[in-house]
């Protein structure tokens, strides 16, 4: 065997611990799951969504029958996903989303009546169908059923203009034979909280809520990883150095130790943190200024701008996550031996991190089920991540439930902390214990 | 009153006893020397006495504290340095020792403090340097100030002079006498026989988990017919 053939195995070995494969694995099963999810996520996205019709019956003009057409086109499989409403041509706005709420319906169309239908025609005006939606706060896809229900509108406009474009002689209004049926700005309603907003289809709302909210699951992300690995190093650090040994010997309460390590670290997190969402902010500011010129969507205009209260949530519960993270990194650096090991031991936090941020990216909190929430929620990072979109659709029922959780869930590991700096583990390591011992037949 | 009495210690680690029952007792202003291979129990043995492990059975009192059940107390008036010991590698050796000292003192109290450790460092102007440049001889220096600074009534030096030169080893002997003559009880590991045999006053020798000699040096040369206390650790050892 070569020296350099020895050299290879030795570092191999070294670097292949039962450890690192395992996360690697770990990590494996992760993206699989979440590839799963995504994949979920797109496909009930592209589907078409129920939707409610109001429409006169029978045909408008020769020909063309709007209910008809759009059964035609869906299929016999998606006809249930066609619900005509009991509202009619001429009922209000008002009564018509009273409906969609009764029905459960998130999106609607309604076509003028017959009469209006023939001026137009006869005017050769463009045919406006009225959009309506229910604003339901959802993840990166979620809203784009709402695009789904302009393609309904160009599938009556294209039908009509074939049968136009058949039949027509004469002096030709081609603006108008090509596109008979659309929807004018003002006919697109979107009911925010209760209150109506014209001119604005969710897929806008979605568009302007994401934009500014997408670099907080990163950011928390890499905050996270950031700070526990910096403290479990430091943990390995001192272990190696021995000058923990020195400090449980000193003449100071153990809380003191463990919640000044916590909070020391916690305030550098912060510090990193808010000097990571403003670089991110410049940089989705530049990105979005430049390339799609920002939305017409005004947050503040719809209700969902966070004034200097939510602001404060949202820290809070950034500054709890962290120290639910310090938390964790103080149990799992008492088990790490020196330097080297405590740098394994950031991989299950680094975990924990990636789950929340991606589900919180793709699905949101409220467009995931009910065990992908359950999930989300026990894993306390999740909560900053969730914090600022909850905030700006009025749940702070879910925000302040998030920040007594991490509240709790800081403490507990604090005391678990506490009780491991009282007990052998750290100085002896996890190998002396009596369970483990057992667990691996080792004396 | 005695300094250290330790009645029937025992140490278990899961079903393996590293300590079976030691009991010896301090007195107070002794240099007390312990002894015995890698792996005998010594540290274990400190390391219960300096309150960082669990005592499994028996009883160990520092000046009359429980430490067991009197862990603060305990930790009020002892000072423990560990074998290969560190310091905060980007604090300078005086922001070490003031850091070390504001859990002892505050105000002028907490500068005298200070003060004296530097002295007793004697580092000169590379008190002001961090501690990552320093020698293995500086830095043992620096721990030892720190370790006497806040003036415990007992010092556990663990292999205090380990892996350090002739006259690094030296000097810190020499600053454990002069401890020793302000009234301090010291208690030590050490390999070094030559060591234990100049400086202190009585030394106990554990051999697995086992104390089985105890008593002067000059008894326990007496006792084995021998001139030096490595003979009597070689002899004591193989039987």
């Amino acid at each position: 065997m070569s020296h350099m053939t020895s050299i290879i195995r030795k570092e191999v070995r070294e670097l292949l611990t039962p450890g690192s494969v395992i996360s690697v694995l770990v990590m494996v099963v992760l993206f699989a799951g979440l590839g799963g999810l995504i994949g979920g996520e797109v496909d009930s996205a592209a589907e078409l969504p129920q939707f409610g019709l109001i429409v006169e019956e029978g045909e408008y003009t020769d020909g063309w029958d709007p209910a008809q057409i759009l059964y035609d086109a869906y299929g016999e499989e998606n006809a249930s996903k066609i619900v005509i409403m009991d509202s009619t041509c001429g009922s209000s706005d008002s009564e018509i989303i009273s409906e969609m709420q009764e029905k459960g319906l998130v999106s609607a169309i309604a076509l003028p009546d017959k009469e209006s239908f023939s001026e137009s025609m006869a005017s050769q005006t463009q045919i406006s169908v009225k959009q309506y939606y229910l604003y339901q706060p959802t993840g990166l896809f979620g809203s784009v059923g709402s695009t789904i229900m302009s393609s309904v509108v160009s599938i009556l406009s294209s039908s009509l203009s074939q049968l136009l474009v058949a039949g027509e002689s004469g002096d030709v209004n081609y603006q108008f034979i090509m596109n008979p049926v659309g929807t004018a700005g003002d006919d697109i309603n979107t009911i925010v909280d209760g209150a109506m907003h014209s001119g604005i289809t969710p897929y806008d709302i979605s568009n302007e809520v994401t934009s500014q909210t997408l670099m907080i699951p990163i950011v928390i992300m890499i905050i996270i990883m950031m700070v526990g690995s910096i403290v479990i190093s430091s943990m390995g650090s001192e272990k190696e150095n021995k000058t923990l040994e020195t400090l449980l010997t000193m003449p100071i309460k153990r809380t003191s130790i463990v919640s000044g390590k916590i909070v020391a670290a916690a305030i550098v997190g912060l510090v990193y943190g808010l000097a990571y969402m403003l670089g991110m902010s410049i940089y989705m500011g530049a990105m979005t200024g430049t390339i799609s010129g920002s939305t017409s969507v005004s947050l503040e205009d719809l209700g969902m701008a966070l004034d200097a209260a939510d602001w404060a949530l949202v820290m809070v519960s950034m500054f709890l996550s962290i120290v639910c993270a310090l938390g964790i990194c103080m149990i799992l650096g008492a088990f790490a031996k020196n330097y080297k090991s405590a740098q394994t031991m950031t991989m299950p936090l680094s975990i924990l991190a990636m789950i929340p941020m991606f589900i919180v990216m793709f699905t949101g909190w409220y467009g995931a089920g009910g065990a992908i929430q359950a999930i989300t929620f026990a894993i306390p990072f999740s909560h900053p991540m969730m914090a600022m979109p909850a905030l700006m659709y009025g749940d702070v029922t879910l925000v302040l439930g998030g920040i007594a959780y991490m509240a709790v869930f800081a403490l507990v590991s604090i005391l678990i902390t506490v009780r491991l700096y009282n007990s052998d583990i750290l100085i002896t390591g996890i190998g002396q214990n009596k369970y483990v011992q057992k667990l691996t037949g080792r004396k | 009153m005695e300094a250290l009495v330790l009645n029937d210690v025992r140490k278990s680690y899961g079903n393996r006893e590293a300590v079976h029952g030691i009991s010896l007792t301090v007195h107070e202003g002794e240099i007390f020397g312990l002894i015995g291979h890698n792996g005998a129990g010594k540290t274990t043995t400190l390391r219960m006495i300096s309150t960082l492990l669990r005592i499994t059975s028996g009883s160990i009192s520092v000046y009359g504290h429980d430490v067991a059940t009197e862990p603060d107390e305990v930790r009020k008036i002892i000072s423990y340095l560990p074998e290969d010991a560190g310091a905060y590698k980007d604090l300078t050796g005086r922001a070490y020792l003031e850091f070390m000292a504001s859990f002892f003192a505050s105000g002028a109290e907490k500068e005298a403090m200070v003060q004296k450790g530097i002295e007793l460092a004697d580092l000169g102007d590379r008190i002001d340097s961090k501690v990552d440049t320093y020698s293995k001889g500086m830095m043992r220096r620096l721990l030892i100030a720190r370790a006497i600074m806040p003036s415990p009534r007992l010092a556990i030096l663990d292999e205090v002079t380990s892996g350090l030169d002739v006259i690094n080893s030296y000097e810190i002997r020499e600053i454990i006498r002069n401890i020793a003559s302000t009234g301090v009880t010291v208690v030590m590991s050490s390999h070094n026989m030559f060591e234990v045999d100049m400086l202190c006053d009585r030394v106990g020798m554990i051999d697995q988990g086992n104390l089985i000699l105890l008593g002067t040096p000059a008894e326990l040369k007496a006792e084995y017919g021998v001139d030096t206390l490595e003979e009597v650790f070689v002899k004591a050892v193989r039987g």
